[in-house]
């Protein structure tokens, strides 16, 4: 075995300001989040101040990501900006932004400040990992993303269940990393680089040799893992449950939103030639199958063990299981117009769940529970929490004219365009009668909110200003949801334009 | 003479019993401990890989021996905080047996 290595290029001197600069968003965070952490310390058990100064201090970030230069490269694809990176960049804060009002509405949520700090420090790796094209650091990504979700899954001692998610989550998920970083090693091991692009360029070279391909298969573990794809699921619903709500949005959105973007780069820039063809009458060995297997069984038992769920947050774990495979649909797919479906459908379908976990996490607060029983009535007690409830429910259910809808369309006839004489039509198939089953689970939710009588009484009424917190964050996203959907080439054309 | 190869099936034995350490024990501890062993393999096959893969001007690639700094740094991180998952598990639940751990189920 003997591969020879390229030149290494050789930026490899970069002055610390320069450095500093094109990554100021990542050191803004870290500042804020060690001052979230410090407030925390000094022992002042105000929920609102850290909130206030996290919020402060993602806008901020996002301010500064925005005036980023339009291209830079540093350290051999270590720290990459370009017009999709920085854009993913801010849907990631925008998304932690969001979670930040959760967490300070939270009432259960002792120690706000280290929590908030973990919260900062998850989305630092959020960061990282939509920001490099080179393994290594991407490796570091996941794991700092990785090891701040297991402490916030965890994070309410007093509940056993948030230990137990907490456990669980991080045996999975440690186990998938490991899988992924020896996958990592082998790839490494065959084109002796870790940028994604020059592995790119050294398989078109030649052929793949077997230990590659079994990289590449280690490498998508990881990721399958990551983005709750079946079989790699089993840690969602417990995840979902047991763990703090805002925990369960963060993990929902923003950890599975940096995954999908980076899982595409790695499959369309470093795999991109080990395709494979997942065609039905054409089948070649390649990635492209393995995630076309992967999406049809996340679809059809996400969907299928979706409808024996009583809980609703385990309910929206499978139904996220079914979720991650529409969404696999356009890496399957492939080009610029498959990679810019699966983002935009991801990016949706993150500012949706956030959105009903903040209905589950006032309903939770009110009656003690999530179960179907606790919704019953919440028509009559809240209205506003039922009507935006019913936004987000029927969008993931992809009705029209809601953003779910025009994000599946888009999926859809990607996935229907590719692959040559229709050849994916099977999946496009499996996913069509998919979302036909999931129509009957979204119902559900809402008929136990809207028809069935109220059983449980209010047991538990939110201080004020907590509640109007919840509800802003809630009407905005439900806000944004609806406008997404009358108007989806705000967003899908920005993200068509930056991929490149 | 050890060759490439040798190295890459040590590692990938290694590999295979930490991840069977890791689906067959019960105890947490020993799962961590299972765990450890897969990221070492990881780092066996890296330095090996960078031994093997002279550069042109005669050096070993050092790209990888970096990289194994970077994963023993975060399998440090990762113990630590599997550890204090376990601690607050087993303050709730006084087990480190994860087939005692069936509060979530279906």
């Amino acid at each position: 075995m003997s591969v020879r290595p390229g030149p290494q290029p050789l930026n490899l001197f970069v002055s610390y300001l320069d450095l500093l600069k094109l990554a100021s968003p990542e050191a803004i965070i870290v500042l804020i989040a060690l001052a979230v952490l410090t407030i925390g310390l000094t022992g002042d058990r105000s929920r609102t101040f850290p909130g206030i100064v996290a919020v402060v201090g993602i806008v901020i970030a996002i301010w500064t990501t925005m005036r980023l230069p339009q291209h830079a490269n540093l350290f051999g694809g270590m720290l990459v900006i370009s017009p999709l990176n920085s854009l993913f960049k801010i849907v990631c804060l925008a998304l932690a932004l969001a979670t930040v009002p959760l967490a300070v509405s939270e009432k259960s949520m002792r120690n706000p400040g280290e929590y908030l700090a973990m919260l900062l420090l998850g989305t630092v790796g959020l960061l990282l990992l939509v920001g490099s094209e080179e393994l290594l650091m991407i490796f570091i990504g996941l794991e700092v993303l990785g090891l701040s979700l297991y402490v916030m899954a965890a994070f309410d001692k007093t509940d056993a269940r948030s230990a137990e998610a907490g456990l669980k989550y991080f045996l999975f998920g440690s186990t998938a990393s490991a899988f992924t970083l020896f996958g990592i090693s082998l790839v490494y091991g065959i084109s002796g680089t870790t940028a994604l692009n020059v592995i790119g360029l050294k398989l078109a070279m030649g052929s793949i040799p077997p230990l590659f391909a079994v990289g590449i298969v280690m490498t998508l573990i990881g990721f399958a893992f990551k983005i709750a794809a079946a079989p790699f699921h089993l840690w969602a619903p417990d995840v979902y449950q047991g763990a703090p709500i805002p925990s369960a949005a963060f993990i929902a959105s923003g950890s599975k939103v940096a995954a999908f973007v980076v899982l595409g780069k790695i499959v369309l820039v470093g795999f991109a030639p080990a395709h494979g063809n997942a065609a039905w009458h054409s089948m070649l060995p390649g990635w492209s199958p393995i995630l076309a297997a992967l999406a049809a069984l996340s679809i059809l038992l996400g969907n299928f063990v979706a409808l024996a769920q009583t809980n609703v947050r385990r309910l929206l774990a499978y139904s996220a299981v079914a979720h991650a495979g529409y969404t696999l649909l356009g890496l399957v797919a492939g080009g610029r117009e498959g990679f810019s479906a699966t983002l935009f459908y991801t990016t949706i379908y993150a500012l949706t769940l956030i959105g009903a976990f903040a209905v589950v996490g006032i309903v939770k607060r009110e009656t003690g529970g999530d179960d179907f029983q606790n919704f019953a009535g919440l028509a009559s007690r809240s209205p506003f929490s039922a009507a935006c409830m019913s936004v987000f429910m029927l969008s993931l259910a992809g009705l029209p004219p809601l953003a779910g809808f025009f994000g599946k369309f888009y999926l859809f006839s990607a996935a229907f365009r590719a692959g040559g004489n229709h050849g994916l039509l099977w999946l496009v198939v499996v996913a069509l009668f998919g979302s036909f089953v999931s129509l009957y689970y979204y119902l559900n939710v809402l008929k136990a909110i809207f028809v069935d009588k109220n059983a449980s009484e209010t047991r538990h009424s939110s201080p004020g200003t907590h509640r109007f917190v919840a509800n802003a964050t809630i009407a905005v996203l439900a806000a944004s949801v609806v406008l997404l959907g009358v108007l989806p080439d705000a967003l899908a054309e920005a993200i068509a334009k930056s991929v490149p | 003479m050890i060759t490439l190869e040798h190295y890459l099936m040590v590692s990938g034995m290694l590999f295979a019993i930490g991840f069977a350490g890791v689906m067959v024990r019960r105890n947490i501890i020993i799962i961590l401990m299972a765990l450890e062993l897969m990221l070492n393999a990881a780092n066996l096959s890296l330095v090996a890989f960078s031994r093997f893969h002279v550069n042109a001007s005669g050096t070993p690639n050092y790209n990888a021996q970096i990289f194994v700094f970077f994963i023993i740094t975060v399998a440090a991180a990762e113990v630590a905080v599997g550890l204090a998952i376990v601690v607050a598990l087993f303050r709730l639940r006084q087990t480190t047996n994860v087939e005692d751990i069936t509060a979530l189920k279906f």
